[in-house]
């Protein structure tokens, strides 16, 4: 029973974390109608912007303070990411107006090539650490019940925390706000929203910085995991069947599938992998997504599309 | 109706468009006055639409200028053109198909919201109240296009009929002093025609606001327009009252053919 509860809360917590970076996929996707391709790019250069800032800030501005360090790192990186959204907007989207989604996620192919490099050259390749303070050590809860306990990592709690938050309050902007109400106007339909007045231009910038925060938040509690590198663009990766199983357009979507993902690729690694020689985790979320596409395309909680004949 | 007609609020000067070598208008020239019902008729590719782009700042004509309310502009701005009171509903409807129906009239309302983001998210003071007068204002709408039963429906569930009046809702939603509507009537039936006659009248008498309606079915517009401009192949080839407009003779030919 210990042992199961540990699995499962392991793939919970590992499924909070995909979640995250489904998150910004649905955002953007929501608010724009776009697919964007360059998300995972986004986790990786907002990931080492953070890292690299948190290096440099301290000498620059004789900041002794740990947590003040990482603070204005977090300000900056978060400055760069909102100029990566008026760029983007400025050079690329601005351009596609009116345009079919398949062109629109094109471009967002080119963006992604773009970004990497871009990443590399301003911040270099190597691997850099991203150290915000979050606990390393595992505790043991429910040590009366079993023996030695449940054993859970208090970082990954933390994350699972910093995750919930920010569903929440992007929950909010979007449900509650003229502007969240504006977003999805746009999504909808381009020709209409500029018609009843909302400012295309200003929309997808905010849009896009909004995704930006979301890769920074995924890209520092990833990176703080395993390292700022590269294959942090992979991750990106992972959350694709998050979304084909939550559907690309719910917010509660991308946070329930990603938990499904990842209780489901933990119980059948530590269940059934025994029986077939392991190796389950790496290939379940693309067979789980591919029955989904089959049975379910929009997936558990997107809009079914109607379209009339 | 007695109704009083105001001044020339929006004058159409010398519009000449063309896509690449198709000219889609040249040299229209006309203008609408304050509480007027307009209507722009013509046969298919007469320009109808591209004029009506014009104004909504949708294209941009390469000669000619738009004068609203004294101000001049040589092209409008989408933006702008909404900010300045000009709304617009769609001859293929464009509206928020995963939105319900009152979000999709709430829309209208956007440029009107002025509480910001946080106090809106948190729904405190002032916010709330902002929020609740605008959606007073929409069920006010809702009411009089007679869709009361449908408040919370995804808007691409409903049949057509009732999209283009949610469509005219968003438009309202705006409380625009002019009105631009692209073929309101296109593809409905009788019944339905008659329910879009009756609101475009309603909004005319209760709002006094001004109208410019598009349309190609004859029958309707001479009942209830003021004016009339009718454009075939980009020209226009008659503008005057209903009675004066049906017996122009290339009025005629132009619908009927030269045969007749």
């Amino acid at each position: 029973m210990a042992f199961f509860l540990e699995a499962l809360f392991g793939g919970l917590m590992a499924g909070m974390l995909y979640a995250l970076v489904a998150l910004g996929f649905v955002l953007i996707f929501k608010a724009s109608g776009v697919f964007n391709f360059a998300q995972g790019a986004m986790v990786l250069f907002a990931a080492l912007a953070m890292a690299r800032f948190s290096e440099w800030a301290p000498g620059w501005l004789g900041i002794e303070d740990k947590f003040l360090g990482n603070l204005v790192a977090f300000v900056l990186a978060a400055g760069v990411m909102f100029v990566l959204a008026w760029v983007i907007e400025r050079l690329v989207l601005r351009h596609l107006v009116n345009q079919e989604g398949v062109t629109l996620l094109m471009a967002t192919l080119g963006i992604t090539y773009f970004l990497d490099g871009l990443g590399q050259t301003i911040f270099g390749s190597d691997i850099y650490k991203i150290d915000v303070g979050m606990p390393k050590d595992p505790v043991f809860l429910f040590e009366s019940i079993f023996q030695g306990g449940v054993m859970i990592n208090l970082e990954d709690v933390y994350a699972a925390c910093i995750a919930a938050l920010l569903v929440v309050v992007l929950s909010l902007f979007f449900q509650k706000t003229s502007t969240g109400r504006a977003l999805r106007a746009v999504a909808d339909d381009h020709q209409a929203a500029q018609s009843i007045g909302i400012p295309l231009n200003r929309i997808w910038v905010i849009v896009w910085f909004v995704a930006g925060i979301t890769a920074l938040v995924a890209g520092i509690i990833w990176g703080s995991k395993m390292g700022v590198q590269f294959s942090l663009t992979t991750v990106a990766l992972r959350a694709l069947p998050v979304i084909i199983l939550g559907g690309l357009t719910s917010v509660p979507g991308a946070i329930i599938g990603g938990l499904i993902i990842g209780v489901g690729e933990k119980l059948s690694e530590v269940y059934i992998g025994p029986m077939v020689g392991g190796g389950i985790e790496i290939w379940f979320a693309y067979v789980l997504a591919l029955v989904f596409l089959l049975f379910r395309p929009q997936g558990l909680f997107g809009e079914k599309i109607i379209d009339r004949v | 109706m007695s109704k009083v007609i105001g001044d020339v609020i929006l004058d159409v000067q010398n519009i000449s468009l063309r896509f690449g070598g198709v000219k889609a208008l040249t040299d229209i020239s006309f203008n609408v006055k304050e509480h007027e019902i307009r209507s722009i008729i013509g046969p298919n590719g007469a320009g109808k639409s591209s004029m009506l782009n014009c104004i909504n700042g949708v294209y941009t004509p390469q000669e000619g200028s738009i004068t609203f309310r004294g101000q001049k502009f040589d092209h409008m701005n989408s933006r702008q053109v909404a900010e300045m009171g000009i709304a617009r509903t769609f001859q293929n409807l464009a509206l928020f198909k995963g939105m319900s129906v009152i979000d999709n009239i709430m829309t209208g309302r956007n440029l009107q919201i002025k509480s910001n983001l946080l106090m809106q998210a948190l729904r405190v003071g002032p916010a709330q109240r902002e929020e609740e007068a605008h959606r007073e204002k929409v069920e006010h709408i809702i009411d009089f296009l007679e869709i009361q039963a449908f408040r919370k429906t995804p808007v691409g569930q409903l049949p057509y009929g009732l999209q283009k009046r949610v469509d005219l809702g968003r438009a309202l939603a705006m409380e625009p002093q002019v009105l631009l509507l692209d073929e309101p009537m296109a593809g409905m039936n009788l019944e339905e025609k008659q329910d879009m006659c009756r609101f475009i009248l309603d909004v005319n008498d209760e709002f006094g606001t001004t109208i410019v309606l598009i349309e190609h079915d004859m029958g309707v517009v001479m009942d209830i327009s003021d004016r009339v401009v009718v454009l075939d192949y980009g020209k226009k080839i008659g503008d005057g009252e209903p009675e004066e407009v049906r017996n122009n003779e290339d009025v005629i030919r132009a619908y009927l053919g030269t045969g007749h």
